[in-house]
């Protein structure tokens, strides 16, 4: 794969996001981070095949997903009546259950963003691999950096595991296969999200509109 | 070698919030993906503290309206964040008890109280320690997401219990404010601009970087 490109012009130059220093932004080898000289906070880190790790990964976590919407989360035997819980449905009985707007909220925050960031890393990464850009890349990299916070399906997958305790002294409740699935796809995102710094992919879509 | 590292803004270039490119801030517009240039973010200790301002008072119904309401077997009962640590607690479920703890009561009230004391200090009525600060910062960036997850509960419970006569679960108006804490205290720390912290010590004269002292 090509090494992290630099635009044409210079100087090249880095600014601490956190303190404000100055530096000349040198290229790194493979796998090593720039520092900040005052204040210790990473500058930009530069990852190896960083393209096809991102592709590779959002393209494992929209699969994921895929299996996550189909299979149950968990499964809960009780009073004689079987109940499944898949991540939509947590979503949709807040939306139907007197809270529309916390079921707007937590649709948002597990589904939509999930979604939108794999699917916009793909987008942004997958021509890149090419030395290409889609149509549109600038806009999907900035909504990327706002998105990506927003994030929350770790946390989710934590309120899985305090639920099946509240519930276990009142029903039978076990995992199903889309827990599983959502362990994977919290590890692929995570990957996916780490792969590339956000100065390595900014400088190589500038490279490749040029 | 200089005395002190240079600053960008001093140089009158910003770098950029999105991509990270160094651009004069007289272009206005980042010349790489067009998002306005500032040298620190706008009005960042007003909006910080009237973000802060209105979570800590969302703070209060978060904590005392139910989150949820428990129908069992004809008997109401009203579940609050505390309560349901509590109930963990007296079941012995102690890590659990804690986890909750932490994310839902702790983390909140630490975020407020700290992002209240760094817009304090960066606006020069507390003397800042920079480092200490910064590492605050960092916390409560990374840790406030994870108070999410009491909500996260109540959809799930929502969703499965859902017994008929036996048991049904509702989501109560306390989820509802404590979602808002949680968004407004992110957007609390989003809108904090780290920067004005060493802008404070170059005002003071004060030597902000320990590691400058070990290179030669
Ligand atoms: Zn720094
Ligand atoms: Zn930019």
């Amino acid at each position: 794969m090509h090494p992290w490109p630099k635009p044409l012009g210079g100087p090249h130059r880095s600014v601490c996001h956190f303190c404000d220093t100055l530096h000349v932004a040198e290229p790194l080898p493979e796998g090593t981070a720039a520092r900040c000289v005052c204040c210790g906070a990473v500058l930009y880190q530069n990852r190896p095949a960083s393209l096809v790790r991102v592709t590779a990964f959002s393209t494992t976590s929209l699969i994921l997903m895929v299996v996550v919407h189909s299979f149950p989360f968990l499964v809960m035997d009780a009073a004689s009546i079987r109940t499944t819980l898949n991540l939509s449905s947590a979503a949709g009985a807040l939306i139907h259950r007197g809270s529309p707007i916390l079921g707007v909220v937590l649709a948002l925050l597990t589904i939509v963003t999930p979604l939108s960031v794999a699917g916009g890393m793909i987008y942004v990464c997958g021509p890149l691999l090419f030395g290409r850009t889609a149509p549109g890349a600038v806009h999907v990299a900035k909504w990327l950096n706002k998105t990506e916070p927003w994030n929350m399906i770790e946390v989710f997958l934590l309120a899985v595991l305090v639920s099946l305790l509240k519930l276990s002294k009142v029903a039978d409740v076990h995992f199903g296969m889309g827990f599983w699935a959502f362990g994977l796809l919290m590890f692929c995102m995570a990957a996916a999200v780490a792969g590339i710094d956000r100065n390595e992919l900014w400088d190589r879509l500038e490279v490749a509109k040029s | 070698m200089n005395d002190s590292l240079p600053r960008a803004a001093g140089q009158g270039l910003a770098g950029c919030h999105t991509c990270g490119k160094v651009a004069a801030v007289t272009l206005g517009r980042c010349p790489r993906c067009g998002s306005h240039l500032h040298l620190r973010k706008p009005n960042s200790i007003q909006r910080t503290l009237a973000l802060m301002a209105a979570a800590a008072l969302l703070y209060i119904p978060a904590n005392v309206l139910p989150i949820m309401t428990v129908v069992e077997l004809g008997d109401v009962t009203e579940n609050t964040i505390i309560s349901g640590m509590m109930t963990f607690w007296r079941q012995g479920a102690y890590p659990i008890a804690i986890v909750i703890f932490t994310a839902s009561i702790l983390i909140p009230l630490l975020k407020i109280i700290a992002l209240s004391w760094l817009c304090l200090a960066a606006s020069g009525k507390l003397n800042p320690s920079p480092n200490m600060l910064g590492k605050i910062y960092w916390f409560t960036e990374l840790l406030g997401r994870w108070s999410m997850v009491d909500i996260f509960v109540v959809g799930i419970l929502v969703a499965l219990v859902q017994l008929g006569n036996y048991m049904t679960i509702t989501p109560g108006p306390g989820a509802l404010a404590f979602a808002g804490v949680v968004v407004l205290t992110m957007f609390a720390a989003l809108s904090f601009d780290p920067r004005l912290l060493w802008d404070r010590l170059e005002i003071l004269g004060i030597d902000p970087s320990p590691l400058k002292k070990a290179d030669p």
